[in-house]
């Protein structure tokens, strides 16, 4: 269960200061497909970053399946983003010249999973999303939808309590994205918690929920499904 | 996870494989250039030491001493007291030392027939032979009627009869000696076996006389160049020499009239030298070890910068600030040691050449090798270090977004 409180991120550049949110509390409960939306400066990045636990807010609380998150270190917050979150970001960030079922093995490594382990996970995960035929070849070798493929598999791999995605589809062409946006559906089917962060509005509406950002603030939260 | 994180700096460095060897250059110019200088300075050492050893081993020589302030007048020349008579009292009075040999030469013009010759005449004793273990291959060696009767014998060295005697056999012949315009006729004794180029100058190409013969008729004053004696057994070098020095300081009265040196102090002054030379050389190349690793510095931060949207992935998928310390400062070691291991082929490679080209024996000090390699260890951490910190300390959000 994700609970955000009043959450409010300032950035300082030189003497300006720039309130990215501020102050939003909603509740996302386990297994909820959510879609956060907004246009640009809305605060919607920030609002992923802080989720994701890639930045601590201002202040706020922020609790992620009952963790405090704004009291942890760097260390902890590390283990947070490898354990309880998966991340599926709009540019795919995979990792070059390293095989796609190498790379789905990256978290389980900072997690301390054996060797064997890994290979047999990735395996699996590389299976489910349909990949497993090109498991050897390298990130360059494949269309922009099987990498995010990949990406989703690498998201899945550690069995996160959130899987986080930026903009998922924003590279892909519409039948692709729909392809995407069809394996998300499928991975909330089987419970898992998604949270997307778009501005397209088709994207959103596949979504249970969503939750609009104008400003830094909350201007509507709905539930569509 | 170590193992982990050194495998994924092993694939950083397989990507680029170019500028992975160009910045390991310095290190391997580095470790191999400390690696030959030392081992080729011990190399040539361990040459000089065999052929000084091979002038015969355990050996003293006492020779005449010039001390400055007395140079030009002096009321005696300090060489008129290493008379022949002394040597019998050196051998009662020095149990430390056995075989005294005294030796004096000058050169002279060989004549046979037609055939002239320049040649060095030595003149010294019976002993000489077991001293300097060197002994005639035919014939005989100066014995002791020979000195005691001053006797015209001459024992020539290899070439000197190779070349005088082309057509036959040397012993029992006449040749004449011609030392500063007088002529002496000789009988050949013996012929030495050929001994070859030493530090003293080719022993081939001299001519060997009873040193009693040698201050009777040849120089006709009776004193000689120098002595030089073998420590007995169960003596060391310095009680044989603290022995000799009591002796001559009580017969001459004044320390600065004669000189001891042993075989030991000459290895060691050699050992000065080339251990002054190798500590030079080698600081040289530890500078271009230092250069070495401010290459890789470099490199690192330009792959540190390159990849920075790389360490902002690994971070939001859960690296910690070590693992991402640990993957570049692996990286830098790994460039260090790679080079350092290329270096020391090179080094050996290096070091064989030279010591095949001069005909020396191979040393190759262990020592220098540890050090180099430790050195461009220390060099890759303590240059990755500063890349690696850079890289841990990158905030996740802005690498992500780094273009």
């Amino acid at each position: 269960m994700i609970e955000v409180k009043d959450l409010r991120k300032v950035f300082k550049n030189g003497e300006i200061e720039v309130e990215a949110l501020k102050g939003v509390s909603y509740t996302i409960n386990d297994g909820e497909f959510v879609a956060i939306m907004g246009p640009s400066g809305s605060g919607k990045s920030t609002m992923m970053h802080l989720l994701g636990c890639l930045d601590q807010a201002t202040s706020g609380k922020y609790f992620l399946a009952g963790t405090d998150v704004g009291k942890l270190d760097d260390n902890q917050l590390a283990i947070i983003r490898n354990e309880q979150v998966g991340f599926v970001f709009q540019q795919f960030n995979l990792l070059a010249r390293t095989s796609i079922s190498k790379n789905v093995e990256v978290p389980m490594i900072y997690k301390g999973v054996s060797r064997k382990e890994r290979k047999r996970r990735a395996e699996e995960m590389l299976a489910q999303v349909g990949l497993a035929h090109r498991m050897d070849h390298n990130p360059n070798e494949i269309s922009g939808g099987q990498k995010q493929r990949v990406a989703i598999a690498r998201a899945l791999v550690n069995n996160p309590d959130l899987i986080l995605a930026d903009e998922p589809t924003g590279n892909l062409d519409t039948k692709t994205g729909d392809e995407i946006m069809g394996l998300f559906q499928e991975l909330n089917d089987q419970g898992h918690t998604i949270v997307i962060v778009t501005h397209e509005p088709p994207i959103a509406k596949q979504a249970k929920r969503i939750i609009n950002l104008r400003d830094g603030l909350i201007s509507s939260d709905e539930v569509i499904a | 996870m170590i193992f982990e994180t050194f495998r994924i700096a092993i694939n950083g460095l397989r990507t680029n494989k170019l500028r992975t060897f160009l910045s390991m250059l310095g290190i391997i110019i580095g470790v191999g250039a400390v690696i030959a200088i030392v081992s080729i300075g011990s190399s040539a050492r361990e040459e000089v030491t065999v052929q000084i050893s091979s002038l015969g081993s355990d050996l003293l020589w006492v020779t005449p001493g010039f001390s400055a302030g007395r140079a030009t007048r002096m009321e005696s020349d300090p060489r008129e007291n290493f008379t022949l008579n002394i040597i019998q009292y050196i051998d009662d009075y020095s149990p430390g030392v056995t075989n005294v040999v005294p030796e004096v030469s000058g050169s002279v013009q060989l004549r046979r027939g037609d055939n002239t010759l320049n040649s060095t005449a030595v003149g010294t004793s019976q002993d000489f032979t077991t001293v300097n273990i060197y002994y005639p291959e035919r014939g005989r060696f100066i014995d002791q009627d020979d000195l005691d009767q001053s006797r015209n014998s001459v024992v020539l060295g290899s070439n000197v009869a190779s070349e005088l005697f082309s057509d036959g056999d040397p012993i029992g012949q006449r040749i004449r000696l011609n030392y500063q315009g007088r002529n002496i006729n000789f009988t050949v004794v013996g012929v030495m076996e050929p001994k070859g180029q030493g530090i003293m100058g080719n022993l081939d190409r001299r001519v060997y006389i009873p040193v009693t013969t040698f201050t009777d008729k040849l120089s006709r004053q009776n004193f000689v160049d120098l002595y030089y004696a073998q420590f007995s057994p169960g003596f060391s070098s310095q009680e044989a020499r603290n022995q000799i020095d009591y002796f001559f300081f009580q017969h001459l009265g004044d320390e600065n009239l004669y000189n001891i040196m042993s075989q030991d102090q000459i290895l060691g002054v050699l050992d000065q030298v080339t251990g002054t030379l190798s500590l030079m050389l080698g600081g040289i190349a530890g500078i271009s070890l230092l250069v070495g690793g401010i290459g890789i510095m470099n490199i690192m931060l330009v792959s540190v910068t390159e990849r920075t949207k790389e360490i902002g992935i690994r971070k939001a998928l859960g690296a910690k600030k070590r693992n991402i310390l640990g993957q570049f400062l692996l990286e830098s070691l790994a460039l260090s040691s790679i080079g350092g291991f290329i270096g020391i082929g090179l080094g050996y490679l290096g070091t064989y050449l030279v010591t095949r080209i001069g005909n020396w024996p191979l040393v190759l000090s262990p020592i220098a090798v540890i050090l180099a390699f430790g050195f461009s260890l220390a060099i890759g951490l303590f240059f990755g270090i500063y890349p690696a910190v850079k890289a841990a300390r990158l905030d996740p959000v802005d690498s992500l977004s780094y273009e």
